[in-house]
Formats: structure tokens, sequence, C-alpha cells
């Protein structure tokens, strides 16, 4: 397992995205799931940064973990208030300008361009995994 | 990422390189707001330029697209590069901006 663990804030973002983007490179993953696996990565963190800290004072930590089959599993660690992001209903992607809301698009791309995805709590850490098949 | 507006008689044209994401969008909002101070009805997203596209950069599209509609102006977008457009299509933002493959067909479009 390969991990990374930085200040929960926007500032950090593009160090994480490197790293992720860079282990996902070594296994493999193709430019165009490159890119998804990245926008993937930004949406979960964001959430971290966004709604995990009252007082934008944590840590995220983000661990690369490698199995067997040719898949690649993210998972975004951190010790924030307890959140499901998947308890978010998607939003009306259909819906016309007048009636489309702004939010929910994140957790949406999440599940969207995920292969698996799962949240879990343990101990005082909400945990994302999020796993990615190399086709 | 690098946001250069220019304007050709009543049409705006910001032309955004680089990436849009939770980092960039602060300055994005910011030219836009300086922009709808004015009464401008026109306005073209070039994105020839842009590499990415996350959650927080649509956000802004979207609050554009409204202010636009409430103002009775037009938007539209041009040269989306593949995965930009693949977000713009998973998302159904496809259908609430339209989209062109040249500039010149977006500038025709909301002459």
């Amino acid at each position: 397992m390969i991990m990374k663990k930085m200040p929960a804030r926007v500032e950090s973002l593009h160090e994480l995205l490197t790293f992720i983007r860079a282990e996902a490179k070594k296994r493999g993953f193709s430019e165009s799931a490159l890119n998804r696996i990245e926008l993937v990565a930004e949406e979960a963190l964001v959430n971290v940064f966004v709604h995990g800290y009252a007082k934008g004072q944590g840590q995220v930590e983000v661990r690369c973990l490698v199995a067997d089959d040719p898949s690649l599993t993210i998972e975004i660690h951190d010790t924030g208030v307890a959140f499901d992001p998947l308890s978010l209903a998607d939003p009306d992607v259909q819906s016309d300008l007048t009636k489309r809301k702004i939010g929910g698009m994140g957790v949406f791309f999440i599940r969207k361009m995920t292969d698996r995805v799962a949240y879990r709590r343990e101990g005082n850490s909400n945990i994302l995994a999020m796993t990615f098949l190399n086709r | 990422m690098e946001i250069v507006v220019t304007n050709e008689s009543d049409i705006a044209v910001f032309a955004i390189t680089g990436r849009l994401d939770a980092v960039s969008v602060p300055q994005l909002e910011e030219r836009l707001n300086q922009w709808f101070e004015q009464p401008g009805k026109k306005l073209i997203f070039d994105l020839q330029g842009l590499d990415y596209i996350s959650s927080a950069g649509l956000r802004v599209f979207l609050t554009t697209a409204k202010k636009m509609k409430a103002r009775d102006g037009k938007l539209c977008m041009a040269r989306l590069r593949d995965n930009v457009k693949d977000v713009f299509t998973i998302s159904g933002f496809i259908a609430l901006i339209p989209a062109f493959d040249t500039l010149g067909a977006a500038q025709d479009a909301i002459k």
C-alpha cells in the first residue's frame, strides 16, 4: 500500500491529484481512464475539504491499494464528522436550466465513474473506497 | 488556469486554458462577476485550451447560464475537448448550454 497524508484543504489538491494520477499511471490505465480517476479523486477530496472538518483543521489521507486483478482502489480517509457522501441523492440530470440545482454533481461523478464505491466508518475515520478496473 | 477575455462587436469571448477545478474556480468567478456588472448579453466560453473540468467548474457554468437567462442573454461554448465534453455529457449540462465545434459556429449562433 502506498499512501500520502496532507492537510485537508484546497491547497493540497494538486499535490494529491498528481500523486494519485502517477500511481494509476504506473498500473497502466489509459489516458481517458486517468482523466476519470483524477476527476473522481478531486470530487472525493473536495468533499472532505469542504464538509469534513468544522474549523478547517484536519488531515486527509490517500491510500492506493493494489489487488491481484488489474484494478486500483483509492481510499480517502479523514477523521472529520461522520458523513456518508453516498447517502446523498443523485441530481436530476434531465431537468432544464430553470430547475437544475447547483449541488450534488461531485457525488454523482463518483458513483458514475467508479467501478465500485463504498463508504465505511472505522473508529473515528470516514473511509471512502473507490475501485477502478483496468480494462 | 488562464482566462483571456476578448470582445468582438457585442460578443464577449472567455478563452479558458488549463485546469478548471476547485483551486482555480474563484479566479473565473471573479472575472465573470466583473463582466456581469456591465449589461452584455452575449457570451461565449472558448474551451479549446481547457484540459480539465470538475464539478466545481460546472457549478460556475450553471450559475452563469442561469444569470444569462435572467438577463435574457445568450450563452454558448466552443471547441470542447473530448474529456471535457465527457464531463458535460455525463452531467447533462450539454443540454443546458449549447456547444459548437468551432468558434465561428458559436459566434453565428448568438449573433
